[in-house]
């Protein structure tokens, strides 16, 4: 067996481009609670909030995507939880 | 003077008719309080995401104005009294406004 190659160190070694803000990107400054098509694709199955790894906003559209999540949850436009 | 958003949840254990009037009492309360109305949004009846007070269905109004601090207190300890409103919440959304001054 050929001796494998770590991947995992090759893999750091590569330049990642971070990718851009899905949010800022888009040119939104404020994000809207009541605007449920931009909210929903950051939420998971479950109706979590996703990761900012995962969703690939920047630091200020994260937070202010989980204030509107909040705020939308209160008034029961998106579920707390699903199942 | 602020801008700010306000949205509320009225039962529907109401007709849709009487529901409106609630939210024309709102917008009462708010003028008489001396906040101006920029826009406003009926959203009919919605289907809640999760059940509330037993209910999986409520009507949905959106009030857009500029008040003073208590206009908006006054406003929403009037609906907090009132039995026909589930829920409200005001906003300050932080979009730029010019003012005209």
């Amino acid at each position: 067996m050929p001796p494998r190659k770590d991947s995992k160190a090759e893999k750091d070694k590569k330049p990642r481009k971070p990718k851009p803000c899905p949010i800022c990107s888009q040119g939104i400054e404020y994000v809207d609670y009541k605007d449920l098509s931009l909210i929903k694709p950051f939420l998971n199955e479950r109706a979590k909030i996703k990761a900012r790894r995962t969703s690939n906003a920047c630091a200020k559209c994260q937070k202010q995507l989980a204030a509107a999540v909040k705020n939308a949850r209160e008034m029961a436009l998106i579920p707390y939880t699903t199942r | 003077m602020r801008r700010y958003e306000l949205m509320l949840i009225i039962p529907d254990t109401l007709e849709e008719e009487a529901a409106q009037e609630v939210f024309t009492w709102a917008k009462d309360v708010l003028a008489k309080q001396g906040g101006t109305l920029l826009d406003e949004a009926w959203w009919g009846r919605r289907k809640y995401a999760y059940e509330i007070n037993k209910r999986d269905h409520g009507f949905y109004g959106v009030l857009d104005f500029h008040a003073d601090t208590d206009t908006v207190n006054e406003l929403e300890r009037q609906l907090k009294i009132s039995d026909n409103v589930v829920r409200y919440k005001t906003v300050r959304p932080e979009i730029r406004v010019r003012s005209n001054a």
